[in-house]
């Protein structure tokens, strides 16, 4: 902010012709709350407000309707805490999140080093590895469940099995896991082969004449050096992961999988709050999403900047 | 690729210059592309829930309908059934864009908030167009009524069938000389026949679909055969639960036997069961909404209410019902035409007939044509056998009920609870729902919150 | 092309590469046989790649149907008319935080940061319930506005403007340049490649969203590709050939585009990715 005192201590200044031009490209950087307005307004109507909202209706027993809501303290929260469904439905989102952060990050490396060390036709590599990515949600799911899809799947044809993928409780949620990376892995692909480019070639060279092999050069420098984009990786995927939706509940048909098995957190507050219309709750229930949410980001800063102050 | 020049530029930049103002001319008329096509005086928008067989024949009635009445435009969307279906009506209706006629299960309505998202039938338009009370059976129309006032016009009343096949059966020597499934009036009987049918069975198919893993039929198929046993759910007050552990575990037992003798594989479990039974399973459990697909399939088969194992007949039966989304500004043109269609499609239910259920407006069950059709003649006794949910605010098909017991069934059936944990655990879910206030009135169902 | 030399690792990797690849196209190619069969072919046992007949009766069903057309117009309004409000608003918006002064910038920019934090899927309900007190359920602009607060896309712009030498805007200040002219005529166009990811990144994003048109629209003609995929079955039935081919439809257009634009979107994902640094 130390622009800031400078600039409104400017205008005293200004008596000169020097000065003038002084005050006139200060003045340019002044005021410039009209520039920020329209992004504002949106997010106040959008994101503030509905926050603010969720936390009033969630201290009440407002339905679908919107009418004849009436205040009930914390009865919404004493609820989640013993309901069931919560822990359930939070601990498959948490399932979720353990399997699909590790094995997209390994993945996504892998594949980036394939495709950064092969010398020809990058493109085709690229676009193979990335175009899954580039489908909705929603087509992904529908093509895996047909390729889990019990008897005439594919998968389970291929490989000679008659693995229930996606009636069995104990392989629903896997079967969402392996959608979920060949869909998603090529956004963090994308990001460690921006990386791997971005590694100074004469980092290598050096390493080379130095004599270090293909082993040590990978172990020394190229890891080291993916460091800061592995740590985002994983930050954006966990969170990301946490909110899943959309695949799980494609390929279950909209239903909470065998047996419950494949409810996500996100999955419940909707139920609670489209399906059995207590919007009340299903708020109560999304505030404390948010806090879980927002301590995993909080955590990630935290994180952060632990780290650049110890590299100080 | 190299830096495009300049007049590809200027193109792509018109290009995209029409593609936002179309954009944005098209979000101002805020209509989607479809109403923009239609030029007739009165529009309906009609909701449903029917896709397979019954899709078609719902399609065919409103052709007819269209046919007859070329200055109502009536435009039909198909949502996907089941809590979607649901969950989009009831946001339509509380966002107020709700459309002039739906469809619900019967057994949803109590709970569905009469007076707030449904609208009430006006019975002198109804009779204007033909359709009375007294073409209907008693209790079937009295379930539509809610606070003396009609929210739900009946459709029809549709049941859980055993499908099975005929040129399977036959060389199991299961047919009787009726060419109809040999009589079954215990479990052990019943796992005779199957176990005879395994024999008969091509290689790579399981005996029988049962979709292990769906809670919604896993729950229906519990409902009837709890309802054969004479178990009851809550006492006649709705205060507490009379739900019986050990009959349920008897279902239960009786559901995981299918299962553990290696009749149903697990990996078959969902819509693979109906798959199957195309490919040449001997036997399915099914709605009798399978009918038009199966006949459609020119499958040489028949199809009986769910076996009577437990000694007296019963069936799971659910009704679909025509309902009035709540609109704030309900009436005129709008609203009468809603009405017409609707009395239209329940009168000329010989159509929906085809489709498999069991017509709700009697003139059409005493019609010759309804009786000569096949097997719908097999097991329209079933109607007389209607195994049902309590009827309080959180049942009805794929419900708050069986959304939360629902799983507990699978988890016994695909083994992973033993039968009688299951039961206890459904008894508690039971408990609980009854202890539970409606969201929409802030009642138990104790308290009348059924309304 | 310069040619390479065929080193045994470049063989090797070559293969790996291509083995990988076929593993990931492999879906891809499942879906198309499938929506080139005929339904009963579709789900015979056991499963086969190739159509024994090869029909195109999935697709003609699928444009006889109607929906699939209404969907895309509606995916492709909502699209843009999302992408060019975000860049709009998200440019100005970055602008004035990194370039400006004006009283309460800090808690501002500290609300921002805080925003990244929530999306439908973490708000879904209560923003629902907002939504429908304004009256826009089912309509476009219901789907559209609450997708053009993108919290991270401001913060991306942000960043950037802080790294445009300050000298350039100066100079036009003293040659008398108003501030709108300065950054429309100036900072823009300086800022193409960052305004270019962005875009891309929003308009895939806005594409392939689910969750918030699953939640707003229930009206199957104001649905996007996506929602009516999932939610609205034909009337016929789930059937796969149809499903797979409205699928590709869907898929589709992202992808050849992709084909041509590679670069750019490779460009504007990392960069909007990496931004988050």
């Amino acid at each position: 902010m130390a622009t800031s005192a400078h600039t409104i201590a400017a205008p005293a200044r200004a008596t000169t012709a020097a000065g003038s031009a002084t005050l006139r490209r200060k003045q340019g950087f002044q005021h410039g709350g009209w520039f920020v307005a329209p992004f504002l307004l949106l997010f106040a109507l959008f994101v503030i407000w509905p926050l603010l909202r969720g936390v009033y209706l969630s201290f009440t027993d407002a339905n679908i309707t919107g009418e004849g809501a009436s205040f009930v303290g914390l009865d919404n929260y004493r609820e989640a805490l013993d309901d069931p469904l919560v822990w359930d439905s939070l601990g498959h989102s948490a399932y979720f999140t353990l399997l699909v952060v590790p094995c997209i990050t390994v993945l996504a490396f892998l594949l980036a080093m394939l495709a950064h060390h092969i010398e020809r036709a990058k493109w085709l590599w690229r676009l193979c590895f990335f175009a899954p990515f580039l489908l909705p949600s929603t087509v992904a799911a529908n093509l895996w469940q047909w390729l889990f899809n019990p008897g005439t799947g594919m998968i389970n044809h291929v490989f000679g099995t008659e693995t229930p993928w996606l009636t069995d409780k104990s392989y629903a949620m896997l079967a969402i896991v392996i959608t979920t990376l060949w869909w998603t892995v090529g956004f963090s692909f994308l990001l460690y082969l921006a990386a791997l480019q971005g590694i100074p070639g004469h980092l290598y060279e050096a390493a080379r004449l130095d004599g270090a092999n293909a082993w040590h050069r990978m172990v020394h420098i190229t890891l080291p050096m993916l460091r800061n984009i592995t740590g985002l990786v994983i930050a954006l995927q966990v969170l990301a992961s946490l909110q899943v939706f959309d695949q799980a509940v494609v390929m279950m048909d909209f239903l909470p999988g065998p047996e419950g098995s494949t409810r996500t957190f996100v999955q419940y507050t909707l139920e609670e709050g489209f399906t059995s219309y207590r919007v009340g709750y299903a708020s109560a229930i999304s505030v404390i999403f948010f806090v879980i949410i927002a301590a995993v980001a909080l955590a990630r800063m935290w994180l952060l900047r632990n780290r650049e102050e110890s590299a100080r | 690729m190299g830096r495009p020049d300049l007049n590809r530029r200027q193109l792509l930049g018109g290009l995209g210059g029409l593609l936002v103002a179309g954009g944005f001319g098209f979000a101002a008329l805020g209509t989607g592309a479809d109403a923009l096509a239609s030029d007739a005086d009165t529009r309906v928008r009609y909701w449903n829930l029917f896709s397979g067989g019954d899709g078609s024949n719902m399609i065919a009635m409103l052709d007819a309908f269209r046919a007859a009445n070329p200055d109502i435009a009536v435009k039909d969307s198909t949502l996907q059934w089941g809590s979607p279906f649901y969950t989009k009506l009831a946001m339509a209706a509380a966002g107020n864009r709700a459309p002039d006629l739906g469809v619900m299960h019967l057994g949803r309505v109590t709970g569905f908030a009469p007076g707030r998202l449904l609208d009430p039938w006006d019975t002198g338009l109804l009779a204007k167009y033909g359709v009375r009370e007294e073409d209907y059976n008693p209790t079937l129309w009295k379930r539509g009524v809610i606070d003396g006032k009609l929210y739900a016009l009946p459709l029809d009343i549709h049941v859980q069938l055993c499908f099975y096949r005929k040129d399977v059966l036959k060389k199991a020597g299961l047919l009787g000389d009726d060419g109809r499934i040999v009589p079954v009036t215990s479990t052990d009987e019943w796992f005779d026949v199957l176990k005879e049918a395994k024999r008969a069975t091509k290689k790579g198919l399981q005996t029988i679909g049962m979709w292990n893993a769906d809670q919604n039929f896993q729950w229906w198929f519990f409902v009837a055969f709890y309802t054969q046993l004479g178990g009851t759910w809550f006492n006649a007050t709705d205060t507490e639960v009379t739900f019986d552990t050990d009959k349920a575990v008897q279902v239960l037992r009786f559901l995981r036997r299918h299962v553990t003798e290696g009749y149903s594989s697990p990996g078959f479990g969902g819509l693979a069961s109906a798959e199957q039974f195309i490919n040449g399973s001997p036997f399915v459990w099914e709605g009798n909404w399978s009918v038009p697909v199966y006949s459609g399939a020119k499958l040489d088969y028949g199809a009986t209410p769910l076996p009577p194992v437990f000694g007296r007949q019963a069936t799971h039966a659910e009704s679909h019902s025509f309902v009035l989304p709540h609109q704030s500004e309900r009436g005129g043109a709008t609203n009468e035409a809603a009405h017409q269609l609707a009395a239209y499609v329940v009168q000329h239910a010989q159509q929906w007939a085809a489709g498999g259920h069991i017509p709700a407006y009697t003139p059409t069950l005493s019609t010759t044509a309804y009786k000569k059709l096949d097997p719908q003649s097999e097991y329209v006794s079933a109607m007389d056998h209607q195994a049902t949910e309590p009827k309080v605010w959180f049942a009805g098909s794929t419900g708050i009920l069986a959304q939360r017991v629902g799983p507990i069934v699978v988890s016994s059936t695909m083994g992973s609870a033993k039968p009688e944990t299951a039961a206890g655990r459904m008894k508690k879910a039971l408990t609980q729902l009854l202890a539970t206030k409606n969201p929409m009135d802030g009642k138990t169902a104790a308290e009348g919150g059924a309304a | 092309m310069t040619t390479k030399a065929w080193t045994p690792s470049q063989i090797l990797l070559t293969l790996l590469g291509t083995a990988v690849s076929i593993v990931f196209l492999a879906p891809f190619a499942w879906g198309l046989f499938t929506s080139l069969k005929s339904e009963t072919e579709a789900v015979e046992v056991p499963a086969h790649w190739l159509p024994e007949d090869w029909t195109g009766q999935a697709w003609k069903a699928l444009f006889e149907s109607g929906n699939i057309t209404n969907w895309f117009v509606n995916s492709l309004v909502v699209s843009v008319c999302v992408t060019s409000v975000v860049l709009l608003v998200s440019a100005l918006a970055g602008y004035g935080f990194a370039r400006t002064e004006f009283r309460g910038k800090g808690v501002l920019m500290g609300l921002v940061m805080a925003g990244l934090m929530i999306s439908p899927a973490v708000l879904g309900v209560p923003l629902f319930t907002t939504v429908q007190q304004m009256g826009m359920v089912d309509t476009y602009w219901g789907m559209i506005l609450p997708q053009c607060a993108p919290a991270a896309m401001v913060y991306i712009l942000y960043k950037f403007f802080q790294g445009i030498p300050r000298e350039l805007e100066e100079a036009a200040f003293i040659d008398g340049a108003g501030r709108w002219r300065v950054f429309f005529t100036i900072v823009l166009p300086l800022s193409r490649p960052s305004l270019a990811a962005v875009g891309i990144f929003t308009f895939i994003a806005s594409w392939n969203n689910f969750l918030w048109p699953y939640m707003v629209t229930n009206n199957p003609d104001l649905m996007t590709m996506p929602n009516g995929i999932a939610t609205v079955m034909n009337s016929y039935g789930i059937q796969w050939a149809q499903l797979m081919a409205g699928g590709l439809m869907a898929g589709l257009p992202l992808i050849i585009v992709f084909v041509f634009f590679q670069r750019q979107i490779v460009a504007g994902v990392a960069h909007t990715g990496l931004a988050g640094q």
